[in-house]
């Protein structure tokens, strides 16, 4: 004969009740009623119950918004119910302590070179990092990245989402980055402004992700052809609060795929997004694309929210309520920023001797290196510096050519932000006496000309833009 | 209770004092009563390990601080785009996007509207209390109309517009297939919330779409009264405005299983068009007879010219033979109206600047081309046009060529306009020398590799456009 169950009655501890009373009501038999004593620990009034009349239907317990407050009668009931800690334990959660599961490194097989835009050797060489989560929305100069993705990602069972905003993309990639797997979008400047909100949210709960922004000109809807004047936002823009990310510079169809690779590297090395900063014409530039000899596929860091028993304990957050605690989460971030000083990186081309260095990076560094072989040509040292970094600045491999060198000439496609970086970079050195530092910069869409940098530095002509610009007055901010 | 919340809540200020097992929620508040059937059907449901809750912006931004799960917290109204993201990276998962009223009905508007419709599996649990709690009592999306908040001193008016009807907006979009109102203002409406709470979080386990419930909830601070009257004003206010019950119920059979993601190399290697396949070399040395290290060439024409094809071909032929090459669209404001230029570079080693202001080759399709880039091309250079459209050529600077091939005659000889470019790679190799004969052609059918039944045409038209300046300049 089975044995007849008693239903629990219901138990309540006086500091887990807020008095609200929305038992009271629940309770057919009247059993609750609102209390008269201040609770001497929680400064609050709870309810008191007489259960001489309960009939155990558990009404009151489904009312209660506490998930401590009434609940059914534990098996054991004794004394004990005086020492939480000793009736619930000590034990935060009962997940286990995450175990890494690592990525592996696999052969590729080797391959003769592609001739491929910019924008698809991205691409490519996210695939070859491993990203199979493709997020984006559609703009003008970087859609072939997403379209290459759309057309790949299904072949390989992975995912692209046509997100419906910009800042629907970038917390897409907040919650696949968060579960531990490398995923990344395509966009350009308008839609990099979108994104930033996001970004900050990732910089502050640690959560990788790879930002191709191929810039376009601006300021609001400019036009789509290629500038450089997103510098300041990926190096001191990203979103509100103490942020930073590495932002990588390419200049070739091929940079564009190795800096791609190296991105998904460095986004999961800081669990920090990473910005590669890349300009419509490269974008749209075709060029030889030598494949690496490996591909990589993703594990799951041990900090991941991937969704199983082995990630359960984990969390993904940027708020940390008291100043104490965000104080320490900052310092513990800027660390970090700290420590991604030694992946500056840059390229010098015959700047052993050079007294005149010129100073540029994406396309425009090109346009430069054109202008370094004419100015060689007619006997002028000049040689390229070329960051492939923005953020950090390789203000170590610059400064011992800006202590040789007679002049510096920054060439870039915007109002002088390139330059900023490298005058605040200095400004940090024990370099008191810069060199002069002269510039041709081009803006809205158009670019600096290999031949007016030769101009600029023979000082044989008046280059494009410059003359406007004499008019223009410098802005100090 | 449920075994789904923390024995501890260590997340709520470290634990201390009573923090460990209380609530931060005011007294009466309906979000502990969510929090409770969420954490139960979670329970009941056995997929602890694998959810993953998304707490949101609001009062419930510390739902992590309670539940025994995978957590994340996103921005302001951001949580079914994040929630989208966990979901895509791990499609085993069990993903709730909680939200309040301000998160999801004002701020988020786009992003659970763009969820509701793509239906991926998801649970959205939405608690609706007319008013903002964290933030202090201001006007949310679905406060009454004459509802009077911090935001709205003399009630919510006409141009604060009606309050945002949320479970017959989603209900109406295509991708869900379980919308319900429910309530939480008595026992009855108590049972009916966590039942379909629990068939929301069901829906999603069997990878049927995404659930939508929205819970009808008490906010006694900000209402400014005491629980039991919060809960009658839900009834008697609410609910005429936010009616309860069933808004769809659609479910279909699962079909929610993608495949995980391949890693094969080989696979990977072929689609993004890696090729081991070695292409013959015909080049001896570089072409120094144009120049010692990098030659530039401009194409230029309208669109349908076939000048980036052109371009690209150049391209390809020049790297094929060890070379680097580029090719790029030109940009500018002349890049507009239909025209379509194209600058490329063929280097020994490296290419410098990619851009060609100052050309060693222009083909130009047609006479505003060729007026416009005529003048840029270098001395000893080589101007090609197409004479079949251009029929004053003018002259150019000193010592450069000027030659004029038929290439739309001879390529509608042939019975194809569009292999007019090809005519003009046919007469590029043929003035310039640029790369012998088979370099070009190997670029050729290599292009045409999948269609194969252009090459014998495209052959010919090369044929023709070597022929032409042959018996030109013999």
């Amino acid at each position: 004969m089975p044995e007849l169950k008693e239903r629990p009655k219901p138990f309540l501890l006086p500091e887990f009740c807020k008095g609200c009373g929305r038992c009271i009501s629940a309770c057919a038999k009247h059993c609750i009623e609102f209390g008269k004593e201040i609770n001497p620990q929680t400064g609050l009034v709870p309810v008191v119950i007489d259960l001489d009349h309960c009939n155990a239907c558990g009404l009151c317990i489904t009312a209660c918004p506490e998930p401590y407050g009434l609940r059914e009668t534990p098996v054991v009931l004794e004394f004990e119910l005086e020492d939480p800690e000793r009736l619930f334990g000590t034990r935060h959660s009962t997940a286990p302590e995450p175990v890494e599961i690592p990525a592996e490194i696999l052969p590729l097989p080797a391959s003769e070179p592609l001739v491929i835009k910019g924008n698809y050797a991205s691409a490519i060489g996210a695939i070859l990092a491993g990203c199979r989560h493709f997020f984006g929305y559609p703009i003008t100069p970087s859609t072939e990245g997403a379209e290459l993705m759309a057309k790949l990602l299904p072949l390989l069972d992975g995912v692209f989402v046509q997100a419906v905003s910009e800042v629907a993309t970038v917390n897409h990639i907040y919650g696949t980055g968060g579960a531990g797997l490398p995923c990344m979008t395509f966009t350009s400047s308008p839609g990099f402004s979108l994104m930033l909100e996001g970004i900050s949210y990732m910089i502050g709960s640690e959560v990788p992700g790879v930002f191709v922004n191929v810039m376009r000109g601006g300021p609001g809807l400019g036009n789509i052809a290629p500038e450089q004047a997103d510098i300041k936002l990926g190096v001191r823009g990203l979103g509100h609060g103490n942020t930073h990310a590495i932002v990588l510079v390419p200049s070739t169809p091929q940079e564009m795929l190795d800096l791609t690779i190296l991105a998904f590297d460095l986004t999961f090395k800081y669990r920090n997004p990473v910005v590669i900063l890349s300009d419509g014409y490269l974008g749209q530039m075709t060029g030889k694309v030598t494949l690496p000899r490996t591909m990589k596929k993703p594990g799951i860091p041990t900090w991941a929210v991937y969704g199983d028993r082995n990630h359960r304990r984990n969390l993904i957050t940027s708020i940390y309520l008291s100043e104490t605690d965000l104080e320490r989460h900052n310092e513990h971030l800027n660390e970090k920023y700290a420590q991604m000083a030694v992946e500056a990186r840059s390229e010098s081309y015959l700047c052993d001797d050079a007294e005149v260095v010129l100073i540029a990076c994406n396309t425009p560094a090109r346009a430069a290196k054109g202008a370094v072989q004419d100015l060689r040509h007619e006997g002028v040292k000049a040689g390229l510096f070329r960051p492939i970094t923005l953020w950090p600045f390789p203000i170590d491999a610059l400064l011992p050519l800006a202590r040789k060198a007679k002049r510096l000439v920054v060439v870039e496609a915007s109002a002088g932000q390139l330059e900023d970086e490298i005058r605040l970079a200095l400004s940090r050195t024990d370099v008191r006496n810069v060199v002069p530092i002269e510039h041709v910069r081009r803006m809205g869409g158009m670019l600096p000309q290999q031949d007016d940098i030769v101009a600029k530095v023979q000082g044989s002509r008046p280059i494009a833009g410059e003359e406007k610009a004499a008019m223009r007055p410098e802005v100090h901010v | 209770m449920s075994t789904v919340f923390y024995d501890r809540f260590e997340r709520h200020s470290n634990a201390e004092g009573l923090k460990a097992h209380a609530t931060h929620y005011c007294p009466g508040c309906g979000h502990g009563l969510a929090h409770k059937y969420l954490a139960e059907a979670i329970e009941e449901l056995g997929v602890q390990d694998r959810t993953v809750a998304v707490s949101p912006v609001g009062c419930s931004v510390f739902l992590y601080y309670y539940l025994d799960v995978g957590n994340t917290q996103a921005a302001h109204g951001r949580a079914p785009a994040v929630a989208l993201g966990h979901k895509m990276a791990n499609p085993n998962a069990v993903v709730v996007s909680y939200q309040g009223d301000g998160d999801l009905a004002s701020i988020g508007l786009a992003e659970i509207v763009s969820a509701a419709q793509m239906g991926i599996p998801l649970t959205v649990i939405f608690v609706n209390n007319a008013i903002y709690g964290m933030t202090g009592g201001q006007m949310a999306p679905t406060s009454l109309m004459g509802q009077k908040t911090a935001t709205s001193p003399y009630g919510r008016g006409v141009t604060a517009g009606q309050p945002m009807k949320m479970a017959e907006l989603v209900s109406g979009l295509d991708g869900t297939v379980y919308v319900e109102r429910v309530a939480l203002f008595d026992a009855k409406n108590r049972a009916r919330a966590k039942k379909a709470i629990k068939k929301a979080l069901q829906i999603q386990v069997e990878g049927r779409g995404l659930a939508f419930v929205e819970v009808l909830a008490e906010c006694p601070t900000h209402l400014k009264m005491n629980p039991e009257e919060t809960e009658k004003w839900v009834k008697d206010n609410m609910l005429p405005v936010f009616p309860l019950g069933v808004k769809k119920d659609s479910v279909p059979e699962p079909w929610f299983h993608p495949a995980p993601p391949s890693f094969d190399p080989e696979k990977v290697l072929k689609l993004v068009g890696g090729s081991s396949e070695h292409l013959e070399r015909f080049c001896t040395s570089f072409p120094t007879h144009l120049d010692p290290h990098d030659i530039s060439l401009k194409l230029a024409g309208s669109g349908g010219d076939g000048a980036q094809t052109a371009a690209m071909l150049i391209a390809h032929a020049g790297i094929n033979e060890g070379f680097d090459a580029t090719h790029i669209p030109s940009y500018g404001p002349e890049s507009r109206g239909g025209t379509s230029y194209a600058d490329v570079h063929v280097a020994e080693t490296e290419v410098h600047n990619p851009a060609a202001p100052r050309p060693h080759v222009l083909i130009a399709f047609n006479a505003p081309s060729l007026a416009k880039f005529g003048p840029t091309v270098r001395r000893g250079g080589t101007i090609l046009y197409d004479s079949s459209v251009v029929k004053e050529p003018g002259t150019f600077g000193e010592g450069v060529r000027v030659i004029g091939v038929p290439m739309t005659e001879t390529a509608v000889d042939l019975g194809k306009t569009m292999v007019k470019n090809i005519v003009a790679l046919g007469a590029l190799q043929a003035a310039t020398g640029l790369f012998p004969k088979e370099t070009f052609l190997t670029a050729v059918r290599h292009a045409l590799k999948e269609k194969c039944a252009m090459i014998p045409l495209n052959e010919e038209a090369f044929a023709w456009g070597v022929k032409t300046v042959e018996t030109l300049t013999s």
